[in-house]
């Protein structure tokens, strides 16, 4: 069939479908509640076989082009993405996260380390030999830390600012620490492992300095809370990071392209759950950890259920109960 | 690289053809971004003031949400542009050349950590001159690419003449070719029309104006005009 045939008997079902996509694309909602979207798959299909035999016939650029976008826009229409559901978001965060976490334990249990023990280290040492403090911190870094933690404060854990200020500083700042360790572990996992130890280094020299010089009771009143979440999202998403990184090296049986894609969509689900655990740190840090008038009981036995809670939850989520599932 | 169209199979069988987007507009995109964002950030900053201290939080908020959210709910809710890549034409797609998914564009915006350095996207603009399709490492970690949405001008109409039967069987290559050449002569100077004509003048039998109008009169009977 000659080119000007087949463009004759066709081209108003294509003008037809055309003008639908378009429409479409203006008021989506409208248009699929016309008659013609019933007919939309058969019609998109037609148009798919045309397209074909188009290329097939050699046929000229002005007709394939034209024929080549509407199957462009149907293809974008017909096989669009499911619309994100709420309640996925809440099964994820109560099953799915904790199963992906324990999934990957052996990169969360690298970045613990990573994490705890360099903490641990500048603890201790700090306490052998307090001088220590003033090689890593300088001293208007020393006085603000001594500042923010004077037992003689209202509040503690801050030197100014209302509670929502505080808490918009604390989602700022731990989720971009967090969001960046995980993407920085691409780098062969250096980046993840570098943010891991530099703030495992830095919050263990703060916990020593300030235990050393007697402001320790205000400090661990502080942080006892929301370090449940705080650190423990800090290592899922520096753990996240390092799965990145070790895909890179070592893809395992698979080619690295696809390795790589399928540890992005891990990593990037641990970063999300990181992400609401550190909304709720900060929530908690502004809220609860900086009431200084509080007795030790209730500070410390309030800090003990939310470890509880989320190892718990990290732990027993989302396991198959005796239903099954 | 010089060919950038990446081709994708449909279930349907057909193979659609989409154009990855180079760094010089993804930069142009990024930019109206970035401006854009400022200027929701100046403009939220007025109401927040009568928070006082409390609004410098609220404030850090909105910073934090135009930094790492804006990216992903534009090219989510917008079927994968963001408004800068709206103003330029360009659009994120999955690998399959559907809309990008929700973690695809988480994994490819948290990633630009990644591809922003060393200064201003170093490493992305490297990663894009290397990779045939022109993703940077968010892209090509997440399986998306971005994609021109518009086509390239397609050739104009062939103008219609009377048609002439060609007076020997060309093979299909061939008769694409002598199509192409009427519809895409009205782009080339006459010059360059004419030298190409010459080259057929076994089959034409002229020269120059009288050539390529033979030419044209072939592509009409090829198209089967009368």
């Amino acid at each position: 069939m000659k080119q000007e045939r087949f463009v004759a008997l066709h081209s108003r079902e294509w003008d037809h479908l055309q003008s639908w996509l378009n429409a479409l694309d203006r008021q989506a909602k409208r248009t699929l509640r016309q008659e013609q979207a019933l007919d939309f798959p058969a019609s998109y299909r037609r148009i798919c076989h045309h397209l074909a035999l188009a290329r097939g016939r050699g046929y000229s650029h002005e007709v394939t082009e034209r024929l080549q976008r509407i199957v462009q826009q149907g293809h974008r229409v017909l096989y669009q993405p499911p619309a994100p559901r709420w309640h996925r978001v809440i099964a994820f965060l109560v099953a799915g996260f904790p199963r992906l976490v324990r999934a990957q334990w052996r990169c969360m249990l690298a970045a613990a380390v990573l994490f705890y023990v360099p903490a641990l280290v500048t603890l201790v040492l700090m306490q052998l030999r307090p001088e220590l403090a003033h090689t890593v911190f300088s001293s208007a870094q020393l006085a603000q830390f001594e500042k923010m933690y004077d037992p003689a404060n209202a509040q503690i854990g801050r030197s100014s600012g209302t509670d929502l200020h505080m808490f918009g500083f604390y989602v700022m700042n731990n989720v971009s620490i967090a969001f960046r360790s995980f993407a920085s572990g691409l780098v062969f996992g250096v980046g993840a492992i570098y943010v891991l130890g530099a703030n495992g280094l830095l919050i263990g020299g703060v916990a020593g300095h300030l235990t050393a010089i007697g402001y320790g009771g205000p400090f661990w009143r502080f942080v006892a809370a929301h370090s449940a979440f705080e650190l423990t999202a800090l290592v899922i998403a520096g753990g996240a990071g390092l799965r990145l990184g070790l895909t890179l090296l070592s893809p395992g049986r698979q080619r690295r392209g696809p390795a790589l894609v399928a540890a992005g969509w891990i990593g990037a689900q641990l970063a999300l759950g990181a992400f609401a655990m550190l909304v709720v740190a900060a929530f908690v840090e502004a809220y609860w950890s900086s009431i200084a008038s509080l007795s030790d009981a209730v500070k410390f036995g309030s800090a003990a259920v939310l470890w509880v809670l989320v190892l718990g939850w990290l732990w027993r989520g989302g396991r198959a109960g005796r239903h099954g599932a | 690289m010089i060919d950038t169209v990446r081709e994708i199979e449909t279930p349907e069988g057909v193979s659609l053809r989409l154009r990855a987007a180079g760094a010089l507009p993804r930069a142009q995109a990024w930019m109206v971004d970035l401006l854009l964002r400022f200027a929701i950030f100046f403009v939220a900053l007025i109401p927040l003031a009568a928070f006082g201290k409390g609004g410098n939080g609220l404030a850090m908020l909105v910073m934090f949400a135009l930094l790492w959210g804006y990216s992903v709910v534009c090219e989510v809710w917008l079927g994968g542009q963001t408004f800068g890549k709206r103003a330029l034409g360009l659009r994120v797609v999955n690998a399959d050349g559907t809309p990008v998914t929700w973690l695809p564009s988480v994994v490819r915006n948290l990633l630009r950590v990644v591809d922003a350095l060393p200064g201003v996207y170093g490493v992305g603009l490297a990663c894009t001159l290397i990779d045939p399709h022109a993703r940077r490492l968010g892209d090509i970690v997440a399986g998306t690419m971005v994609i021109h949405v518009a086509d390239l001008p397609a050739g104009q109409e062939i103008p219609a003449l009377t048609a002439v039967p060609l007076p020997l069987v060309l093979a299909s290559d061939e008769q694409a070719a002598l199509v192409e050449f009427a519809e895409r002569a009205g782009q080339l100077t006459v010059q360059r029309q004419e030298e190409l004509a010459n080259l057929l003048t076994p089959l034409t039998g002229q020269r120059d104006t009288g050539a390529i109008r033979q030419l044209v009169a072939h592509a009409n009977w090829l198209l089967g005009r009368t």
